[in-house]
């Protein structure tokens, strides 16, 4: 048996019998369950406003800065543009371009995460205060964490941009993080237009 | 140039290390042992820091603290310390990753056993021994309750203990053995099924693994925590489970844990099955468990974030004071039922689907005949999956819920039993006029099905609105979830693990003691909870520690039955030892089977195949003359052509 074993370097080459590839495939469905994560926080919300909810909402006296947030939601969406420059970049072999799309990138999830943690600081109520608190603390809370989480992702991609990887051919590590900061932003302009807006 | 990059020796991180410090920095439980401090330490620093920060008084909460930095840092800790996370953080930080030299992979001796490793045989048999341990550790509890529960009045419990111990004992049931005790299983077996060298995450599959361990030490050491274990069931329904003793937390953690390992897995499963099947194993050539566990790793994954988040809610509530659940705020209090169902309505399906699966290889293989309506059945789990996620309020028929969507969820219950009935026919029209061994796995695989019968009927009835208002949390309802989860899953588990204890080990179990232990548990299992039908019609109500006296005779047979229910896993144990150790050699075949696990040798090598397979025909055309599965490497070119002439 063990003898068996080491007379082989390697596992045999597994038969790829789709055409996406594993770790893009991986990505999509961790964002189906991420969805539905955000789907449980939405039915909180919901029941919280339509179904226990206060005839007004948000319930006076609080306000929700739909301006500063929409400013947020421009800077947020513009970051999605420069991660799209930086993966067409490393397609076409430009380094540069891809290094420069990623730190821009970078820049600007961190500025929505700054603004975001300095609207919580002046908003004018805290998760104790009602439903409201809590729920609103919760949906832009936990899309916080995930612009965080996403920011980290990005980061490590930044590093090994620098670091001489990625490649014309090989660049996978910019490509799917990317599909996740995209994910990250498509859910930003649900949860403020849910939030904010409605 | 990266590629080079990447390969060059001497771009190693750091020299290789000698003597202690290899001891002390390379990856193992040394490491583990202070760097779970370390990360405790971590943790303390960051609540304090953010307390202080957002102004909080006071400062120091011990219950927050321990919360963050005992069940979420440290525990991170022990899995970077272990080298659940090195590759990856080598790749993040962009440095050569190690040339794969397959040192992680395999197992060459027990000691391999208790090392994060990537292959998927060995995550198989961590898994099962794993969740084998919690499933003791829940009997044991069951063994103390029901001596509780033998005579009216209270005997050596008080209702705080006694709530605790349901509650745990449930939630080790649930959360540490059926749950993962099938996903062990089909770790070992789904990759070689399909003819993949291993899964396609290996390094994830791994850390899915060890997230398991953590998950039930944290639940079993609620029992610890002063004021007592989570008492709230293993449902947690708010505001109960908010305002009971702090012990409640360990179970909000504990699930998060077991969720995100069951969601790795899952989501490893569905990549592996779609992505790595060998040439010629379309889907309608796959064996049922593949399929079982496709469907299965679908609910998780779309699933499982819904108990996740009913779970944050419930935490928030308690230790930053949030208001999701709190009615004076405006908090929503039936909103956790709705939240927590939503998952737990497709869990009871995530709890056997799979066994399903596993029913389907064995009577299949011991009728030695194809399975009747192949395809119906792997449509039915497709039915199931759909309209699981349709159901979930008929757990809250007594709630108080809108009253309207009583009668909607009735319906779709009811609609349900429909392919879970097809199921049922197809195993038995398998084994009509088969060629029937009653070996093993094949008695529980029968017992399986004889008892969801009765588990199914009895949750139909509980579907009808009118019968489940008269028996809502009595003990018709804990009838009906043992005749499913023990008489269903469990059963399956055990039909799995017998079938495929010569796969794992290479050695046969002794089968004379594997049928003792089938009566023991059959007999056993039917005295003790099919009683349980009749005092729950007569309104025993569940989860209390005492009871009205003229229940008193019954409770009496069902802890005496329980008792001989609860020794007979002592000859399983026994068996599966001894026979591991000195079991007779198993040899690569020994049902006969024509699924590709068995075509390789028992245990199966490193990479399970030396070529992948061709798949040429479907898996279970037993008694189909000159029918085949797979062709294998050598006379391959020869055997395709026999394979295709008529
Ligand atoms: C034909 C299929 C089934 C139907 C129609 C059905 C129906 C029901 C209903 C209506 C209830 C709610 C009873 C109440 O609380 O008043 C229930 C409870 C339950 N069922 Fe089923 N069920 C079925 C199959 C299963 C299966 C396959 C499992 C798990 C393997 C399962 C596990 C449970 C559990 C754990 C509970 C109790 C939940 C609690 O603790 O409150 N059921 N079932
Ligand atoms: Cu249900």
């Amino acid at each position: 048996m063990a003898a068996h074993a080491e007379a082989h370097h390697g596992p045999p080459i597994a038969h790829q019998s789709s055409r996406v590839d594993a770790p893009t495939l991986g990505m999509l469905l961790f964002i189906a369950s991420e969805i539905m994560l955000f789907g449980s926080f939405f039915t909180i919300y919901f029941f919280a406003r339509v179904v226990a909810g206060p005839d007004q909402w948000p319930p006076p006296p609080f306000h929700l800065p739909v301006f500063v947030a929409g400013i947020n939601t421009a800077i947020l969406l513009t970051s999605s543009f420069t991660m799209h420059w930086a993966l067409q970049a490393i397609k076409r072999g430009n380094r540069a371009g891809m290094q420069a799309g990623l730190v821009l990138t970078l820049a600007l999830g961190l500025t929505f995460l700054l603004t975001q943690i300095r609207e919580y600081s002046r908003v004018g109520f805290s998760p104790q205060d009602g439903a409201f608190g809590s729920t609103f603390y919760g949906l832009t809370g936990l899309h916080g964490a995930h612009v965080f989480v996403g920011l980290t992702i990005l980061t490590f991609a930044t590093i090994r941009a620098f670091r001489g990887h990625f490649t014309a051919a090989e660049h996978r590590g910019v490509e799917i993080s990317g599909i996740y900061w995209h994910f990250v932003d498509v859910m930003w302009i649900v949860v403020y237009t849910t939030v904010y807006i409605l | 140039m990266t590629e080079v990059l990447d390969q060059t020796p001497q771009a190693q991180a750091a020299p290789p290390k000698t003597g202690w410090r290899r001891w002390l920095l390379g990856p193992g439980f040394v490491r583990a042992a202070w760097m779970a401090p370390l990360f405790f330490g971590i943790g303390f620093l960051i609540v304090i820091g953010l307390r202080s920060i957002a102004h909080y008084e006071p400062l120091l909460n011990w219950l927050i603290v321990v919360t963050v930095a005992g069940l979420v840092t440290a525990p991170l800790g022990f899995l970077a310390g272990i080298g659940a996370f090195d590759y990856w953080v080598y790749y993040a930080l962009g440095y050569p990753t190690r040339p794969e030299d397959h040192s992680g992979h395999g197992a060459r001796s027990w000691k391999d056993y208790f090392r994060v490793n990537t292959d998927h045989k060995v995550i198989g048999v961590q898994y099962v021994v794993t969740t084998i341990f919690f499933f003791l550790a829940g009997g044991l509890m069951a063994m103390i309750f029901r001596a509780e529960l033998a005579k009216p009045g209270m005997q050596f419990l008080d209702n705080q203990e006694y709530n605790g111990l349901i509650s745990v004992h449930a939630s080790l049931m649930i959360f540490l053995f059926v749950i993962p005790a099938f996903a062990g299983l089909a770790n070992f077996v789904i990759p070689l099924m399909i003819g993949a060298p291993d899964m396609a995450f290996p390094r994830l599959n791994a850390l899915s693994f060890w997230l398991l361990p953590i998950a039930g030490i944290i639940m079993l050491s609620s029992l610890a925590v002063p004021g007592g274990a989570f008492g709230a069931g293993w449902t947690g329904y708010a505001p109960l489970s908010v305002v009971g003793t702090n012990g409640n937390v360990w179970f909000n953690m504990g699930v998060q844990w077991a969720g995100a390992s069951s969601i790795m897995t899952a989501l490893n499963f569905l990549v592996t099955i779609i992505t790595m099947r060998a040439p010629g194993m379309t889907f309608w050539r796959m064996p049922l468990l593949v399929w079982a566990n496709f469907t299965t790793s679908l609910l998780v994954v779309l699933a499982t974030p819904f108990i996740a988040g009913s779970q944050f809610f419930v935490m928030f509530d308690r230790l930053i004071k949030t208001n999701f659940f709190n009615f004076h705020e405006s908090g929503y209090v039936l909103g956790y039922q709705h939240i927590f169902w939503f998952y737990s309505h497709p869990a009871v399906y995530i709890m056997m689907l799979p066994g399903f699966g596993i029913a389907s290889e064995v009577i299949s293989v011991f009728s030695r005949k194809p399975i009747f309506g192949y395809r119906l059945m792997a449509l039915s789990l497709c039915a199931i999956l759909v309209l699981g996620f349709s159901v979930w309020a008929h757990h809250m028929f007594v709630s108080g819920m809108a009253n309207w969507l009583r009668v909607p969820m009735m319906v779709t219950t009811l609609l349900i039993a429909v392919p879970t009935g097809i199921k049922v026919f197809s195993w038995l029209a398998t084994t009509w006029e088969g060629r029937i061994h009653l070996a093993t796995p094949m008695l529980f695989a029968l017992g399986f099905v004889s008892m969801f019968v009765i588990g199914g009927l009895s949750g139909i009835m509980l579907g009808a609105v009118p019968i489940d208002i008269h028996v809502s949390d009595t003990y018709f309802v804990v009838a009906h979830i043992h005749y499913v989860l023990l008489g269903g899953s469990l059963f399956t588990i055990f039909a799995g693990i017998y079938y495929w204890f010569p796969k794992m080990t290479g050695r046969m179990y002794n089968e004379r003691l594997g049928k003792l232990h089938f009566w023991l548990t059959f007999i056993g299992f039917n005295l003790t909870f099919f009683p349980m039908h009749i005092i729950g019609v007569q309104g025993m109500p569940r989860r209390v520690s005492d009871y009205d006296p003229q229940f008193g005779t019954w409770n009496m047979i069902i802890s005496i039955s329980s008792f001989f229910l609860g020794a007979s896993f002592i000859v399983f144990l026994y068996n599966a030892i001894t026979s591991w150790i000195r079991g007779p050699l198993a040899g690569a075949n020994p049902w006969h089977a024509m699924t590709l696990e068995w075509q390789v040798s028992s245990p199966p090598p490193i990479f399970n195949f030396d070529e992948i397979p061709q798949i040429v025909g479907g898996p279970y055309e037993y008694g189909v003359p000159g029918a085949r599965h797979a062709v294998f490497n050598g006379a391959r070119e020869h055997e395709l052509e026999e394979a295709r002439s008529p």
